[in-house]
Parts: C-alpha cells; sequence; structure tokens
C-alpha cells in the first residue's frame, strides 16, 4: 500500500507546485512509483512545470466521472521510468469533484503505486478539502514571509482537525538575507509553526529557470535547491540522510534545555 | 492540584473529540458525547469503555454530557440501553442550547413539549438536565438555557406529530472551523486547560478561566470570562475578564496583537519582543501591562 501526501501552504506562489514535482521526480529517482495528482481543478499548472501539457487526453475529473479509467489518465513521463502525471482539468471548477471522489481515487492509486503527491491549491475552500480528503499526511510548504507563515499556522490547524500529520519544508531561503536579518530563518519560522522540519530549500535561480522550462530541477543539474529536493524525499522515503544540521541555533539550545519544537 | 495555585478542577484539555468519552469528574462517572458523531459510533465507544472493565463500572451514577449539536434520534433511547446493560444509572443528561435562530415562532420555543407519555425510552432515572451556569453575560452567541430536559434533547422525533418541536434550535455549540478545539465547557467556573499551540482561525471562548500550554499564534483569539494564563508566547488577541470588572492576562512572552480586559482595548506597539513573563490587568480604567514578579499586582486575587 503506497503512501499519500499532499503538498499545501495556505499561502498561493510560495511554490507547491514545483515542491511537488521536484519531490515526485526525486522519489522516483530513488526507485520509487511515483503518482503526482494535480487536486488544482480549473487552474492546472503541474503539467506545465512537468512539461507534459501537450501529451494530456484525459484528466483528473475524467477519471472521477468513470469517463475513462484511472490507468488511462495517468501520463507517464518519459524520462523516468517510473514517474506518473494525473492532471487537472482546465474547464471545470473545484465543485467538480467531492472528497468523497478524491479519496476513493487517492485509494485506488496507493493500491498500485508507492508515492501519491497531492498537489493542492491555494486557499482553505473546496478545491483544499478535495486535495487533503486522500490523504495520509501533508508537506506544509512556507516562504520565509509573516504572510506565509500565518496561512501556513492556519493550515496546520486545519490539517490537525481533519487527522492529517504535517511536516514542514521551508522554501526560497536566502543565507545571505538571514545573514543580513533582513530574512527570518527557518529556526524562527519552526517557532512559530511548531512542526518537524523536512528540510530547507535554499532560494536558487536555477529552479525558476529549469521550472519554466518545464524540467524539474532534480532531474536537470545538482544546484543546491535540487540537493536538497533530493535530500527531502530520501527522508520522506524514511532513508537515512547526511547529518547535516539543518536547525537553527535556538532550537538546538531550547532541544537542549528540554524544550523540543515536538509537532503538535 | 491542592497546590496549583489556580484551581484545575475539573479540567478539560482539547483534543480530537471521540464519539463518546467517558471520564472521571469531581462529581462523579461522566460520559461526554459529540453529537457531531452518528448513534453507532457513539454507542460503539461507550461500550469499548465499558468492556474492558465491565465490574467496575457497575453501580455507578453517571452523567451524560450532550456537545456539539443535538442528539440524533433514538441515540439516547440506545445510551439507555447500554447504561442498563452495564447496571449504570444516568443520573442527568446537560448540554448547551444556542440562541433559537431567527424564523423560529417564539411561540414554538416557548413551550418544549413535555407532554407525558411522548417519551418511552426516558426512564424515570433519566432525570430533567441541567448545565448550571452563572449569569455572567458573554459577548459570544451561546445563550445558556436551563433546564434541558431529556425530551427536548431528543426532539423532535419524540413528540407527537401535532405539536410544536424545538427542532429549530440546535443545541451547537460554536461557530468556528475548528469545532473540536471551541467547545465550550458546560460548568462556568471551571479552568479550561488546553494544549497548543492555538493556531491561526482558532477562537477559544470559554467561561472561567483559560490556562494554555503552548504558543497562541497570530490570527488566533483566545477569550474568557475569567483570566487568561499562557505558558509559552501570546501572539494573537487575548479577552481576559470578559463581561467582568476585574480580570488579567498572564503570560510567559506578552507578544499580542491585541489585548482586551473587561471592556477596555490596549493593542500592541509596533514590532517588540518580551524578554521576561508580563502580566495585563486593569486599573483606573487603563490597561496596564508591568513584569509579572511572581505574585498577583494589587487586588487580583479576587478575580480568581
Amino acid at each position: 500500500m503506497g503512501r499519500a501526501i499532499v503538498i499545501t501552504s495556505g499561502k498561493g506562489g510560495v511554490g507547491k507546485t514545483t515542491t511537488t514535482a521536484n519531490l515526485g521526480a526525486a522519489l522516483a529517482a530513488l526507485g520509487y512509483s511515483v503518482v503526482l495528482v494535480d487536486a488544482d481543478i480549473g487552474l492546472r499548472n503541474l503539467d506545465v512545470v512537468m512539461g507534459l501539457e501537450n501529451r494530456i487526453v484525459y484528466h483528473v475529473v475524467d477519471a472521477i466521472r468513470g469517463k475513462c479509467s484511472v490507468q488511462k489518465a495517468l501520463i507517464k513521463d518519459r524520462r523516468m521510468e517510473n514517474l506518473w502525471l494525473l492532471p487537472a482539468s482546465q474547464t471545470d471548477d473545484k465543485d467538480a469533484v467531492t472528497p468523497d471522489d478524491m479519496r476513493s481515487l487517492i485509494f485506488e492509486l496507493k493500491n498500485t503505486y508507492d508515492f501519491i503527491l497531492i498537489d493542492c491549491p491555494a486557499g482553505i475552500e473546496q478545491g483544499f478539502k478535495n486535495a487533503i480528503a486522500g490523504a495520509d499526511e501533508a508537506v506544509v510548504v512556507a516562504t520565509p514571509e509573516v504572510s506565509s507563515i500565518r496561512d501556513a499556522d492556519r493550515v496546520v490547524g486545519l490539517l490537525a482537525a481533519a487527522d492529517v500529520p504535517a511536516r514542514l519544508v521551508v522554501n526560497r531561503i536566502s543565507a545571505a538575507l538571514v545573514k543580513r536579518g533582513d530574512m527570518l530563518s527557518q529556526a524562527d519560522v519552526i517557532e512559530i509553526l511548531a512542526l518537524e522540519l523536512l528540510g530547507a530549500i535554499p532560494l536558487d535561480d536555477q529552479v525558476i529557470a529549469t521550472t519554466n522550462k518545464g524540467i524539474p530541477a532534480v532531474l536537470e543539474n545538482k544546484c543546491a535547491a535540487a540537493k536538497e529536493f533530493i535530500r527531502i524525499a530520501k527522508k520522506l522515503a524514511g532513508q537515512e540522510v547526511d547529518a547535516k544540521e539543518s536547525v537553527g541555533f535556538f532550537t538546538r539550545i531550547s532541544r537542549a534545555l528540554g524544550f523540543s519544537a515536538t509537532p503538535a | 492540584m491542592e497546590a496549583a495555585a489556580i484551581e484545575l478542577d475539573p479540567v478539560d484539555v482539547v483534543e480530537v473529540k471521540p464519539p463518546a468519552l467517558l471520564r472521571g469528574t469531581a462529581r462523579g462517572l461522566e460520559v461526554v458525547i459529540d453529537a457531531t458523531a452518528d448513534s453507532d459510533a457513539i454507542t460503539g465507544a461507550m461500550v469499548m469503555w465499558l468492556d474492558k472493565a465491565p465490574g467496575f463500572f457497575k453501580g455507578s451514577d453517571v452523567r451524560l454530557r450532550v456537545e456539539s449539536g443535538p442528539l440524533a434520534p433514538g441515540c439516547l433511547g440506545r445510551i439507555d440501553a447500554i447504561a442498563q446493560r452495564f447496571e449504570l444509572r444516568i443520573v442527568e443528561v446537560s448540554a448547551m442550547k444556542v440562541a433559537i435562530p431567527l424564523g423560529v415562532a417564539p411561540g414554538v420555543v416557548d413551550e418544549p413539549q413535555l407532554a407525558a407519555g411522548s417519551a418511552p425510552t426516558a426512564d424515570a432515572e433519566v432525570a430533567a438536565a441541567v448545565a448550571e451556569f452563572d449569569d455572567v453575560p458573554t459577548n459570544s452567541g451561546v445563550v445558556p438555557v436551563g433546564p434541558i430536559t431529556v425530551e427536548q434533547l431528543m426532539a423532535p422525533h419524540l413528540v407527537s406529530e401535532d405539536e410544536p418541536t424545538l427542532s429549530g434550535a440546535p443545541l451547537a455549540l460554536s461557530a468556528t472551523a475548528e469545532a473540536s478545539l471551541a467547545t465550550k465547557s458546560a460548568d462556568s467556573s471551571a479552568t479550561r486547560v488546553v494544549v497548543g499551540p492555538v493556531r491561526s482561525g482558532v477562537i477559544l471562548d470559554h467561561e472561567g478561566h483559560l490556562f494554555i500550554f503552548g504558543d497562541v499564534n497570530p490570527g488566533a483569539e483566545v477569550r474568557a470570562t475569567g483570566n487568561i494564563v499562557v505558558l509559552g508566547r501570546l501572539r494573537g488577541t487575548a479577552h481576559a475578564g470578559i463581561g467582568q470588572e476585574l480580570g488579567f492576562i498572564l503570560a510567559l512572552r506578552l507578544e499580542a496583537q491585541q489585548l482586551r480586559v473587561g471592556r477596555k482595548v490596549a493593542r500592541s506597539g509596533e514590532d517588540f519582543h518580551a524578554v521576561e513573563p508580563e502580566i495585563a490587568f486593569l486599573t483606573d480604567d487603563k490597561i496596564v501591562v508591568e513584569r509579572y514578579q511572581g505574585r498577583l499586582p494589587r487586588n487580583l486575587a479576587s478575580s480568581i
């Protein structure tokens, strides 16, 4: 039985889709079979980021309505052995599917594949409820900005209410800006959200460049962001990762004192 | 418990609500029922609990507390049957009722149907239920109404069809998204203990004192008719002493967006970081924040 992981954030534009694409590609590169599900119905773009846009014939709403089988709606990524995409529909809206539809769809996929990564739309409305319905766990993506953290905090509360355990990915962190005191550090983010940190992705021009080419950064090159995505993928899969200390000074101090930042 | 500065009994710890929960309280055995769960889940959970120690509960007096809405039709009858099977006596059924929604004729509400014989499963043991409340005004929409009878809890199905019912007035509690975090204690004098973090969008509303282990994050709101103690960072909004003349907010790090005590409001200055525990309270009709020196300033002790 596979694991369904929803990638969510509350706020838009923090890198959910990029994270989904890269984690998916990294997990596939590690040898797992992976399906990426675009739950952003009506505003699909995971297919664009994956460079698979022109191969869409059927989409998730077709599969749910029984217009085609789920297998038929999956698009195989030719670059990788075991990576598939279930694209969203562009003509429907979020009300086209229900949480129950999603639950049974994800359950069906879990029977065949190791990882189902669900790209959640921004917001906390119907689209969010659909996206988290079938998920076993969540990855909350937050950028080191107060608005993103505020929304992430709200989402973590909603996930807890829905019984979905969440872990954190801090995206677009700039060591130089943090050092100058112009950016919140990952320790600041963790302090508010009180979640287990999966990883912190550095702000990296390469990610923007590869994303626009429709190639996940982890396939294209070995930039710092790509390495961190691979590290997170290993962590998600429960593999040993190198002992790079990814927690901040204050977290370590407070851990030493016994006030560990336990997940909610 | 005796050693604690604040009376911590009975204690509510917030967590994901099971359909039915058995617990010991100062007043005896209590079954807390989440009315949003279906009857099968509620009775299933009760039997599961009772089956663990069938002899232990035998002959006990039990209080039922219904939370988050009216019981489904027939549910109370099934609970009563379980009680009889395990030889428990249901001595009280309590619930809270929201204000009557607009559009329900007042006459309908003023005459709850108590006709004898209309409630076949209502054992004489199942006494009329009363949730006790002080006449503390609150600014929430929840209006305590008591006594609430078994018939009302079971409305509308047990009331004969030609009589008006209370179906328009659900016994629902709070209106926030995280209903599990937003329940109100039925005991107005209780101190409620919450394990945080209290996250953005959550409103905790409590009659009595509120005690929070962990942070109150920006965008969250904690409100109490009594005092509020936050063993963590208070970065959201806090309102203590609702409807009172006295009250305080004590936090290890008081960095609230807004503080309200009684009828007064104070907002935080720009971007500050608290470095020590502080207490906010009313004096001369103003909210004053000062360093907490290990004891309550002035006459605040009388607010506990």
